[in-house]
């Protein structure tokens, strides 16, 4: 079983090499075929550790193989060791089966593409970072992994790296996500202080008596682990860098929310849930940050008009719902949403790639429209993905957010106003979904549209639409695997690694499944109202209260308040330093005219070397002096 | 005899290639590689040989010099030096190799400069006398000299000025340190040196060490030596002869001054912190690529040196990691500038832009040197700062913060780099008849980028063999090994 652990990790890291090394000697194609290789094979040896792990007894389903000592310093040890335990190989399962569909579908998305061969290079190198991530046997290999998942994410995103915006969002991404690993690795200075060990099953032993419950020590602990979550999985107030990541190929974006990166920060709460729940004040502000996501992305996305940044915000706020979770305990609520969300946020991420693509590249969805009648089977596919998304059953998304809606309805006070921001997330959520539903695919046309559209890519390339199929069947069918009442598969499997809470029975289930369901059908039919009958309300509420859709749109200036904050004073301080520091007190003194005047200081460099041999002669003849007095007193 | 040989075979063959006359640049650069690839073979003799664990001298030899003073030649090897002679070989293999395909005016005086800088830095790494410690530091600067100020870039008279102000200032008072310490002690065998409580001794020595590092504020000679020598001389100078001032504080003032490094331990923080900010700061203002890597070394070393004074187990273990990987990572970068600066005539970031287009090993090169440069996790340079800011946390968690807080700032700066010399639009300096990086300039950067890599799914391949495994008492007890008494 760890034998397939480690081939599951490594073998994306060898399509990696191996692309990388053979340069141009394979093309673009066989690339692609060698990275989404890569990660099938390690999918299979996942599905092979699940099937030997579901073989054993239930106290017997935890592992930790051990390659070599990672690194050492006197008491300290840490092991390149991957763990294998049930949830582990959930998210294993998850990464490398949906990160297969999306490499894949990327072997058709990108043919043809000048640098092909990088992109593929870039998305195996993610889900190995993905995979040390999530199967990484100590928190510091969680934390390496954590770290290459942020660089992945900052090579796919600024792929088309001669747009100056896609420069610019992977180095936002890049340093939000530094932000959280600053955090998260001061956490784990304060654990090896207290207990002298990194490994997930001393610490969590030892983590009771060294740290206390509730202590000063606990608490900072779980804020700096929560720190890098909230970055990671773009919650507020670390999300500002996740809607500019859309100006990545679309296969990115899929692969960034949906399976894996951006739902990092769940699995880390659960990993560390033992640490967490010794901060109950801290598990309480994580399911709370995620409740207030939920419905500040809802309404954000509900204005935005880039059809990526639309999905994007949703995942923001689905995610939210996947904190609540966690934070309240629900652990097995939250990585069962994690799992369908997955599904259905690739399926329709994929479908609007296709979009995308047939309309040459516009993701403006104010110039789409009809395009419901020119790509049947995309619209089928989107349409599956949004019924998913806004939870309507018997679509994966309604099961596995009943659960998190019922879980939070058992949570005592905080449970029910946390459930309420949830179900108003639900309403927002159909609301945002079928409006882009019913913009981009009802009718009538537009004549961009008539005019860009294209369909060569669509319904072409089998690659392409394969893996689509298999998400749409998934975002159908992925939900029974828990159902209430009946079964809780996804609860059971993880029961030997975290307990979750209790969900909500009898009429208390009823009520809340029935509520959520109830806004979510309001809120499609609201959409049918202002976008499928193209009223005009809309513009109307725009005209007569500005600022009522300025706030969602400039995103409540979160980024204008970083720049402010932030980025403004670092760059004025940096420019300062270098002005009235640097430069008079280090450059200019012994000679230097400064920087600037090269030619100038060039010429008075000369004059000067003069001096120089002046002084290799002294520390010669220093040298020669002392060596003489030192011989003559021997 | 062995550590003799890993110094002087350097010098010797530096000797040759300043005497025999060679018949052509190639030659000349050719056996100077020769040279320093048999330097680096006696390497892994002395790296099979070396018993790890039990962190005493090891290849030991011992000449007196002028006995009534107690001078003797004294060598030898601690692990933790075996892996910085192991970074000086490897760098100067980098350099010789990328001189000789560059091509340098000279040939002869230049690569024989090289391979006595090698030589020197060797001793200073292996001698185990004050007064032979003291002449191989000195012996650096004569070849610097002459590196920088003949071979150096439009300003390097400037620049070879300011270098010696600053080491010779250093170095002098060092050198009352040395003489003072060695009379007063009856014996300048590092390895039989007693405790010391003399502020002033100390502090001789930390001038010394502080302007060779540099530390801030000594750096001022470093942003124009580093933009001014010829690319592989920076290399060497960033990535090897700024360890010499680290392994300087680890094997002479931490185990000899316990009293005044309590003392000064809190002014030493603050100037290594301010250090680390400040250059990270200035790295990421700097307008060229050689500006951005000079300033992060300067950070970069400041963390070592906290990692140094934590004087913990962790602390002394990741700085002596980081030693070696920032000596990779930064002499890989230097190389990378300089071969940026063949193709386009500058190194300006706003003249550069666009060259990762049709130029993939340039870009994969450069992209990996960088992130491993900006400590991503999971990288040897990540492991380094996290057992040096581990160290420093249980000192004081505020440092740690700090350190952190510079984590941030250091991809900031690297990333600010990259895209400013491979993304966006073509600079004005960049055209399409530039190449990308030829065979040799892969085969020598990408080796030092392969071991970076190597060292990163392997740390402990060091951090497992420093110090006999008990790093702080090693420390303490001035390096006696297993069973030493630890000094009174």
């Amino acid at each position: 079983m760890d034998v397939a652990a480690w081939i599951a990790l490594f073998s994306p890291a060898v399509g990696v090499a191996a692309i990388t090394l053979l340069g141009h000697r394979i093309t673009g194609a066989q690339a692609g075929i060698l990275a989404s290789g890569s990660v099938l094979v390690s999918f299979v040896a996942s599905v092979v550790a699940f099937v030997t792990l579901a073989g054993r007894a239930e106290e017997d389903r935890s592992e930790v193989s051990t390659l070599w000592t990672w690194l050492s310093a006197g008491d300290l040890e840490v092991g390149l060791e991957v763990l294998v335990d049930p949830l582990s190989v959930f998210m294993m399962l998850v990464v490398s089966g949906v990160g297969f569909l999306i490499l894949t579908y990327a072997t058709g998305y990108m043919r043809g593409d000048a640098e092909e061969r990088r992109y593929h290079a870039y998305k195996a190198l993610f889900v190995f970072s993905m995979l040390l991530l999530v199967e990484g046997g100590n928190l510091l290999l969680l934390l390496a992994g954590w770290g290459m998942v942020g660089l992945s994410s900052y090579l796919l995103i600024n792929f088309w790296h001669e747009r100056p915006a896609a420069v610019a969002a992977g180095k936002k991404a890049f340093v939000m996500n530094a932000i959280g690993d600053a955090t998260f690795v001061l956490a784990l200075f304060v654990i090896v202080a207290q207990t002298g060990v990194l490994g997930f099953a001393p610490v969590f032993e030892r983590a009771p008596e060294a740290l206390g419950e509730s202590t000063t020590l606990s608490v900072l602990v779980a804020l700096g682990l929560l720190g890098g979550a909230v970055a990671k999985s773009a919650q507020i107030p670390l999300h500002t860098w996740l809607p500019d990541a859309m100006e990545g190929p679309t296969p990115v974006s899929a692969l960034i929310h949906a399976a894996t990166m951006v739902t990092a920060g769940v699995y880390l709460i659960a990993r560390t849930a033992p640490l967490f729940e010794l901060a109950p004040a801290i598990h309480d502000l994580a399911a709370i940050l995620g409740g207030v996501t939920i419905v500040f992305a809802g309404l954000i996305a509900l204005v935005q008009t880039d059809i990526k940044r639309v999905i994007a915000y949703s995942t923001m706020s689905q995610i939210g719902y996947m904190f609540l979770a966690a934070g309240l305990g629900a652990y097995g609520a939250g990585m069962f949403h994690l799992m369908t969300h997955a599904f259905f946020k690739a399926l329709l991420f994929l479908a609007a790639g296709v979009v995308i693509h047939a309309l040459a590249g516009e993701q403006d969805i104010r110039r789409m429209g009809g395009l419901g009648r020119e790509l049947p089977w995309t619209t089928r596919f989107f349409v599956i993905g949004a019924l998913a998304l806004a939870a309507i059953p018997p679509f994966a998304g309604f099961f596995s957010k009943d659960a998190i809606l019922a879980s939070a309805a058992n949570a005592g006070a905080l449970g029910w106003i946390l459930w309420t921001l949830g179900a108003i997330g639900a309403f927002l959520t159909a609301l945002y979904t079928f409006r882009l539903v019913f913009v981009v695919f009802g009718p009538p046309i537009t004549d961009f549209a008539r005019d860009h559209l294209h369909r060569e890519r669509f319904e072409g390339p089998l690659a392409m639409i394969w893996p689509v199929t298999v998400l749409a069947l998934l975002s159908v069918v992925g939900g029974f695997l828990q159902v209430p009442g009946l079964w809780h598969l996804v609860d059971d499997w993880l029961h030997p690694v975290v307990e979750s809470i209790e969900e909500a029975h009898g009429w208390v289930a009823w009520f809340s499944a029935l509520v959520a369901l109830g806004l979510a059908l309001a809120g499609i039919a609201l959409a049918w109202l202002l976008w499928g009958k193209r009223s005009d309300v809309p513009d109307r509420v725009r005209a007569g209260a500005p600022w009522l859709a300025a706030a969602p749109e400039r995103k409540f200036w979160f980024d204008e308040a970083y720049d402010g904050l932030f980025a403004w004073p670092v760059r004025m301080v940096a420019s300062g330093l270098g002005r009235f520091v640097e430069r008079p007190l280090f450059l200019e003194p012994l000679g230097d005219l400064g920087t600037g005047m090269r030619g100038l200081s060039g010429r008075l460099g000369a004059v000067q070397t003069g001096g120089v041999r002046t002084y290799v002669l002294m520390l010669a003849l220093g040298l020669a002096v002392l060596t003489v007095v030192f011989l003559a007193v021997s | 005899m062995l550590s003799t040989a890993l110094v002087f075979l350097p010098i010797a063959g530096a000797l040759l290639t300043w005497l025999i006359p060679w018949a052509s640049a190639r030659a000349a650069g050719g056996f100077a590689l020769l040279v320093a690839l048999a330097q680096l073979g006696l390497w892994t003799v002395a790296l099979g040989r070396m018993d790890f664990g039990s962190g005493a001298l090891q290849e030991a030899t011992e000449t007196p010099w002028f006995e009534d003073l107690g001078v003797a030649y004294k060598v030898g090897l601690y692990d933790f030096s075996l892996w910085l002679v192991g970074l000086t070989a490897v760098v100067t293999v980098a350099a010789i190799a990328y001189g000789t395909w560059a091509g340098r005016e000279r040939p002869r005086a230049y690569f024989g400069s090289l391979l006595f800088l090698a030589g020197a830095t060797t001793g200073v790494f292996v001698a185990q006398d004050l007064l032979l410690f003291y002449v191989f530091f000195e012996a650096m600067l004569i070849p610097l000299y002459v590196l920088i100020g003949v071979w150096g870039g439009a300003r390097r008279g400037a620049a070879t000025l300011k270098f010696i102000v600053y080491t010779m200032a250093g170095s002098l008072l060092m050198l009352v340190s040395v003489i003072a310490l060695g009379l007063g002690n009856g014996t300048f065998d590092l390895t039989e040196l007693s405790a010391s409580t003399n502020h002033w001794i100390f502090l001789g020595f930390m001038a010394a060490f502080a302007v060779k590092a540099p530390l801030w504020p000594f750096h001022g000679w470093l942003p124009d030596a580093y933009r001014e020598a010829p690319a592989e001389v920076s290399a060497l100078l960033s990535g090897v002869i700024s360890k010499t001032a680290a392994y300087g504080i680890l094997r002479i003032v931490l185990p000899t001054f316990p009293e005044p490094v309590d003392d000064w331990r809190v002014v030493v923080l603050v100037l290594a912190s301010i250090g680390l900010v400040y250059g990270s700061l200035l790295a990421f203002r700097a307008p060229d690529v050689r500006g951005v890597v000079a300033y992060s070394s300067l950070g970069q070393m400041c963390l070592i040196v906290i990692g140094l004074f934590a004087f913990n187990d962790s602390g002394l273990t990741g700085a002596v990691l980081h030693m070696v990987s920032h000596g990779l990572v930064s002499a890989g970068l230097f190389l990378l500038a300089g071969a940026i600066e063949r193709r386009t005539a500058t190194d300006e970031l706003a003249l550069l832009g666009g060259m990762a287009r049709g130029r993939p090993r340039l870009a994969t090169l450069l992209i990996t040197l960088s992130v491993i440069a900006l400590a991503v996790p999971f990288s040897v340079a990540f492991a380094g700062e996290f057992l040096i800011l581990n160290g420093i946390f249980a000192v004081g968690w505020g440092w740690a913060v700090v350190g952190a807080a510079a984590i941030v700032l250091a991809a900031l700066y690297m990333l600010r780099l990259v895209s400013a010399v491979l993304h966006l639009g073509q600079g004005e300096a960049v055209n399409e008849v530039q190449l990308d990086l030829r065979p040799a300039e892969v085969a020598i950067v990408g080796t030092l980028a392969v071991v970076l890599v190597a060292l990163s799914f392997w740390p402990a391949a060091i951090t497992d063999r420093v110090f006999g495994g008990e790093p702080a008492r090693a420390v303490e007890t001035g390096f006696a090994g297993r069973g030493g008494e630890a000094s009174p």
